[in-house]
């Protein structure tokens, strides 16, 4: 009974779809952890008032709700998005602002004495933290920014709720077709595990070549 | 008459409710080698630290090469310097820390070239000539590409001195920079140091618990105790006849800590 290659089609459609969100969500996650985490440092009362409104915000609601605002509301106030806009929208605020706060203690980890070592160079602030600060701050993060973004491919299941055909939505599809249950959601079990799983490995080649040297042998 | 070129006036500094500069005074001349003594917690750290910008004062001012370091002048008023200012005075002085202060992610060559090529805007490769050259000066240009993680510690400190060389400092702020050397270590930054002493016309302010060294280098010698001086002059006559009870309490311990003078 059933075409069971077409549903593999259907599911690997599916995973496109959520390598896809996952990869643009963490592109935009990334450059808004550094600027709201980089923010929070900030000499200026207003930026770190407005980093900290951003970081409390994303993290203090649902994943859900800011879906349903980016795809139902906005609109509304004139911003028409398309479901995958609106899924990477909100998948990458979401998680920018848990990443947000990694950038902030990584940076905040690295001693005071190399940022008395960039004063006493004359390197100005932003010169010491974009070549002695983050650089260091850098290595500290990979490991969480590689949490941050397993969430992110695991909270990219919410974008079926917005009819994006995702890994999960495909799921459902073959479900409903099929009658089977265990078969379709074994297999995306397998899926979602084996990205969860190249993220890993990716984030510790990361770390691995970015702490060489650190130890005192230069590879 | 050569003006002074650090000039101390009136400085008191305070954490909370405890004084660590009181009513500081005292001015250096150009070239001048200071060395700056004195029981711990007498202050020594957060003079050279104020000087570096690392610390601000609650009162007194302090004017290096003919100018103010935390004011500026607008329209005949002294107003609090701003960050541009700041960074042209920086530009002045130097600084090696007690724990070296390298970058750990960069090379030795890297620690070197960096700050000229970011603040100066000196090319790579004349940065890098340049580099090699204080490298070799401090006898660690066979290290050039090595991270400061394989170095030893007095190896750490004479590459932390030629990077503050790099900058071409008129006046170079060491804190106790042996003291956290082994002590067959020490020696070989001392060496350095004396070079510096002998071979350059630059100012030097030197905190140091090396009694012997600070004989044989400085042009003079502060005594500090609380947050004062409470007796300068040349080391000829603080080491060998301190008039201030402090000094010769101070002087007495070290020597039966095993000391020589
Ligand atoms: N950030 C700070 N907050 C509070 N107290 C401080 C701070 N920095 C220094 N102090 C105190 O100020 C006093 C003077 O410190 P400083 O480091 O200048 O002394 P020092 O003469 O260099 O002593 P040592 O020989 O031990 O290095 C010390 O009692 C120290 O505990
Ligand atoms: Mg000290």
């Amino acid at each position: 009974m059933g075409d069971w290659s077409g549903y593999i089609g259907l599911m690997l459609d599916g995973a496109r779809v959520t390598v896809e969100l996952t990869v643009l969500g963490c592109a935009l996650a990334l450059p808004v952890a550094f600027a709201a985490g980089l923010g929070r440092l900030s000499r200026f009362w207003a930026v770190r008032a407005l980093a900290l409104a951003y970081i409390e915000f994303f993290r203090g609601t649902s994943i859900f709700v800011q879906l349903f605002w980016a795809y139902f509301v906005l609109p509304l106030i004139g911003f028409e998005l398309t479901p995958l806009q609106a899924g990477v929208l909100a998948l990458g605020l979401n998680v920018g602002a848990y990443g947000a706060e990694v950038v902030r203690s990584a940076v905040q980890s690295i001693g005071r004495e190399q940022h008395e070592a960039c004063v006493a160079l004359n390197l100005t602030r932003w010169q010491g933290l974009r070549h002695v600060l983050l650089p260091q701050a850098f290595v500290v993060m990979i490991p969480t920014f590689g949490n941050n973004a397993i969430e992110l491919l695991k909270a990219t299941s919410v974008v079926s709720l917005i009819s994006l055909t995702d890994l999960t939505f495909q799921a459902q599809v073959v479900r409903s077709q099929t009658g089977s249950t265990a078969i379709p959601f074994l297999t995306v079990l397998v899926i979602y595990f084996a990205l969860a799983s190249a993220i890993s490995f990716g984030m510790k080649t990361l770390e691995r070549r970015m702490t060489r040297g650190l130890d005192g042998i230069r590879h | 008459m050569t003006e002074p070129i650090i000039h101390i006036d009136h400085v008191t500094k305070s954490y909370g409710s405890f004084t660590v500069l009181k009513d500081l005074c005292f001015s250096v001349m150009p070239g001048e080698k200071l060395a700056l003594i004195g029981p711990s917690g007498s202050g020594k750290t957060t003079i050279l630290r104020t000087l570096m910008t690392l610390e601000r004062i609650d009162s007194g001012v302090i004017r290096v090469d003919g100018d103010y370091l935390f004011h500026m002048e607008r329209n005949g008023r002294l107003v609090p310097a701003d960050e541009a200012h700041l960074h042209r005075m920086r530009a002045k002085i130097g600084m090696v820390f007690q724990l070296f202060n390298l970058f750990p992610h960069k090379t030795v060559l890297e620690n070197v070239t960096l700050a000229p090529m970011l603040t100066k805007g000196v090319r790579k490769a004349d940065a890098q000539r340049r580099a090699m050259e204080l490298l070799e000066m401090v006898g660690m240009a066979g290290k050039a590409n090595s991270m400061p993680a394989a170095l030893s510690g007095g190896q750490k400190q004479r590459v932390a001195i030629a990077r503050a060389l790099a900058l071409q400092p008129r006046i170079m702020l060491f804190d106790e920079v042996t003291s956290a050397l082994d002590p067959e270590l020490v020696e070989e930054v001392l060496n350095v140091m004396r070079m510096l002493g002998t071979q350059t016309d630059m100012t030097m302010l030197l905190v140091t618990h090396e009694m012997s060294f600070a004989h044989d280098f400085a042009d003079r010698v502060l005594f500090f105790d609380r947050g004062r001086i409470v007796e300068e002059g040349p080391p000829g006559d603080i080491f060998t006849n301190p008039r201030n009870e402090r000094t010769q309490t101070f002087l007495k311990k070290i020597i039966a800590a095993g000391q020589r003078i």
